[in-house]
């Protein structure tokens, strides 16, 4: 008899295998070979402009990539990816609430949200302690809420892969602890997460694994293993510009 | 249309639905309308007032060939569908593979269709009174037959079909293109059916409104809706709501008043009209907060 802790991860394994990607002849990805394994928490890190969205969007099936990516899906299918930002105008009357409808159902937002989704967008507003910001406009809402709410769509319908693509800047205290313990729930139900992140104390924290990505792959391994004051100070050193 | 023509004879609606182009223009102004409002807050959405606009004036060069190939001057359709559609999904073709900012790319392909048109036009007002232009240019419901308002009726039904099945994701493909396809949306073709639909509806207006002139009834409503909403459903129904107000009275006005004005002409006023007061309103909103909350 299985216990709760041995049940079979309800996420997949992803295999990436010298994965390439150019685009208009600039080299953004070379020969990325690693392995996440099912219902890890794995960690992206890297420069800015090290190729880690790229690598996300290649895995999403986004962008012309070469080399092989492989999802071994064990159970469910669903994916849930946390973009960067929404790029619309930010005068726009287009509430939180609004947004979470044109995310779940084909009858316009502007008409009604139906009944049987509005439970489930409250629910995962809660989630991430935005439930009582659903009439708030979207173009009003802080960096980190914005960031929250990006969440929350990501859990409906609930995901067996989670892609977060964090940005670097912009997420408060208060929005980092509230994903943090979600993380924490969808780790308990073994599902799979690809976190593009920028807070090395969280990584090391959480994680169980972390690739750091420039170009290629400079490291990767779990994060007591690989994450040397060393090994950092190289990925991110080489592109500091300062004197 | 004979009861309402009886009802007018016998005073019960005003007097000059008695006559057909009458009826004909306003039932196309309260079928226009809310379309034009609906797709209105689209365009404003994914911010492609410009591109509206670039198609309002291929629906020149348009009419231009329709009359050099010998089609009727005043309903030109063919003409007018085959290079309005050709022309926007150039422009969306053109748009997916290149790296040029969008404004730059419109306005490209609005100067070529303009430059096309001109050229044209020369051997055009050799056939027939340039004056005929005047008409598709700025709209004029004298010309409104049973053809425009059954051509109007079959584009508006399409448009309110794919319209209300497709409006969230037409949203959602431009609020983030990579979330919309993980989610399963087909971003590329969404492209393509709005901007189909903006010029089948651009080329179905062109008789009431005029070429040049339905743009502004694509962005005016819509800009007036988001100066006084804060949600989707205001901004929804406040700019069908401005725009067929402004179809109906930019056409009933002047007509009651005896005023010798273009009907797009006209309608593009009251639109503009509406635009000045929700602006007002909504600076005093913002200069006195408690007026807000009234």
């Amino acid at each position: 008899m299985l216990t709760k802790n041995e049940d079979p991860p309800r996420g997949p394994s992803i295999c990436f295998e010298m994965v390439g990607l150019s685009l208009s002849n600039i080299t953004i990805l070379q020969d990325v070979s690693f392995t996440v394994k099912a219902g890890d928490m794995h960690c992206l890190i890297g420069p800015n402009g090290g190729g880690k969205t790229s690598l996300i969007l290649s895995l999403l099936g986004q962008m012309p990539h070469t080399g092989r990516i492989e999802i071994n899906w064990t159970g469910g299918t669903t994916i849930g990816y946390v973009p960067q930002v929404l790029d619309f105008d930010r005068t726009l009357p287009v509430t939180v609430n609004n947004f979470m409808t044109m995310i779940c159902q084909n009858m316009p937002a502007f008409i009604r949200t139906r009944k049987r989704y509005k439970d489930i967008i409250n629910n995962a507003l809660r989630l991430v302690s935005m439930d009582t910001k659903g009439e708030r406009r979207l173009g009003k809402l802080s960096g980190g809420e914005m960031q929250r709410v990006l969440f929350a769509q990501a859990l409906i319908p609930f995901p067996d892969l989670l892609i977060l693509d964090e940005p670097g800047a912009g997420i408060d205290s208060v929005g980092s602890r509230v994903i943090e313990e979600i993380i924490l729930v969808l780790k308990k139900q073994k599902v799979t997460m690809v976190w593009i992140n920028h807070d090395l104390k969280q990584v090391k924290q959480m994680a169980d694994a972390v690739t750091c990505i420039h170009k290629q792959v400079l490291f990767s391994g779990t994060p007591d293993e690989v994450l040397t004051t060393e090994r950092v100070f190289q990925a991110f050193g080489t592109t500091s510009t300062g004197p | 249309m004979p009861v309402v023509q009886r009802l007018a004879e016998s005073g019960w609606l005003p007097e000059s639905l008695k006559y057909a182009f009458v009826f004909n223009s306003l039932v196309a102004a309260l079928i226009l309308g809310p379309v034009l409002g609906g797709i209105g807050t689209l365009v404003v959405t994914k911010r492609l007032a410009f591109f509206s606009q670039a198609i309002g004036n291929a629906a020149l060069t348009g009419v231009a060939i329709g009359i050099i190939l010998g089609e009727p001057y005043t309903s030109p359709y063919v003409s007018l569908f085959s290079f309005c559609i050709i022309f926007g999904m150039a422009m969306v073709f053109t748009k997916n593979r290149t790296k040029m900012t969008t404004d730059t790319l419109i306005a490209v392909f609005l100067c070529i269709s303009l430059a096309i048109g001109a050229c044209i036009l020369l051997y055009v007002t050799a056939k027939v009174n340039v004056h005929v232009l005047d008409n598709v240019l700025f709209g004029s419901i004298l010309t409104v037959n049973e053809l425009d308002l059954n051509v109007l009726f079959v584009i508006s039904f399409i448009c309110i079909f794919c319209g209300l099945g497709f409006y969230n994701r037409m949203v959602l493909s431009s609020f983030n293109p990579n979330l919309a396809r993980v989610r399963g949306i087909k971003v590329i073709f969404l492209d393509y059916l709005f901007i189909l639909m903006v010029t089948i509806i651009t080329v179905a207006s062109v008789k009431i409104i005029g070429a040049i002139l339905v743009e502004a009834l694509l962005v005016i409503p819509a800009a007036s809706a988001r100066n006084l909403s804060r949600s989707m459903r205001g901004f929804f129904f406040y700019s069908a709501t401005f725009s067929t107000l402004s179809c109906v009275i930019g056409i009933v006005v002047p007509m009651e008043l005896e005023i010798p004005v273009p009907s797009g002409g006209a309608i593009i006023l009251v639109a503009a009209f509406f635009f000045a007061v929700t602006t007002a309103i909504m600076w005093l909103k913002r200069a006195y907060p408690a007026l807000g909350k009234i």
